[in-house]
């Protein structure tokens, strides 16, 4: 079993929504009983092999960014892998965060049952979008929480306040941490989407 | 659809018909934090019926994380039927908690 710290802390990307990221690295599925799900990233060993064979974005940024913690073999598992293959589902990957903005988007405009959650699901789309296409179109790592705003093309250009809406979401919807949303804060961030959709639609995915 | 996006959307679909029932605060996510925000915002028994299926449905939804791709095509198969079937059973729990007013 090993145990890795991962994510904002290991870049000392520290703010008032960092948490620390832990992930563990177990042989067998009887092992992930040990674990709260809730503070823990799970994985097989086989299922880290699987990611590296990929070139996975996941195990691109175990690689660059996690420190080992624990290791009950005394070895250190990750760094051990070596670097990852060349990320090869770039083009699909990005391709599914942009639809999954377009059905966040959706049901933004057609209800407000699920707004929040929806507004999450639009930052993990812009995020994992923008992570996945700095990886690999742009050859860079950027595994930060606002890597779509610091994309080398066309980052994100919208007004700090929405970008914090959607960021504080994002956490709510998570983790249940921090202060719930104003119908006027709602409305607001509503206007910024069409620009997120105009940014999608600026990238060249083929 | 990807799993990944499927799974999102399951999760959609149970914020939905959870919603419906129109308490103070939004439920905003399936995570079992967001799910405890959302019961002790709204001061709801953590005990009750709707609590315990949406639990039930955050548990299977997570559970596909972790397996490796080989396991996926057939496990998400039996999700799906597993999932809808709790779904529906949420979906109920909701109607007669929207009768009895």
């Amino acid at each position: 079993m090993y145990i890795y710290a991962f994510g904002s802390v290991c870049r000392g990307e520290i703010d008032r929504y960092s948490d620390v990221d832990l992930l563990a690295i177990v042989e067998t599925q009887m092992d992930t009983l040990n674990f709260n799900k809730d503070d823990y990233s799970i994985y097989s060993e086989s299922r880290i092999r699987e990611l590296w064979d990929e070139g996975n974005p996941f195990a691109w940024h175990l690689s660059i960014e996690s420190k080992l913690i624990f290791s009950s073999t005394g070895k250190d598992l990750i760094k051990n892998l070596g670097t990852p293959s060349k990320y090869k589902n770039c083009t699909s990957d990005c391709k599914k965060f942009q639809r999954l903005f377009e059905e966040a988007f959706l049901s933004l405009t057609n209800s407000c049952d699920s707004s929040i959650f929806d507004l999450s699901t639009v930052f993990l789309a812009i995020r994992n979008f923008a992570t996945c296409y700095s990886l690999g179109i742009e050859n860079r790592f950027n595994f930060s929480r606002d890597s779509a705003l610091k994309l080398e093309s066309h980052p994100l250009k919208i007004k700090s306040e929405c970008y914090d809406i959607l960021k504080r979401s994002r956490i709510l919807s998570t983790r249940g941490k921090g202060e719930n949303f104003t119908y006027e804060e709602i409305i607001g961030v509503k206007d910024c989407l069409l620009q997120i959709k105009k940014w999608f639609e600026k990238f060249k995915i083929n | 659809m990807s799993e990944f996006n499927n799974r999102i959307s399951l999760q959609r679909t149970v914020i939905k018909i959870t919603n419906s029932l129109g308490y103070r605060h939004q439920l905003v996510g399936i995570s079992s934090k967001a799910i405890d925000r959302w019961v002790i915002d709204n001061k709801i028994d953590p005990k009750s019926k709707l609590v315990v299926k949406i639990k039930e449905i955050s548990g299977q939804l997570f559970f596909l994380a972790n397996k490796s791709q080989e396991q996926i095509t057939e496990s998400y198969r039996k999700l799906s039927n597993i999932v809808s079937h709790l779904v529906d059973e949420l979906k109920e729990e909701v109607e007669k908690m929207l009768n009895e007013g």
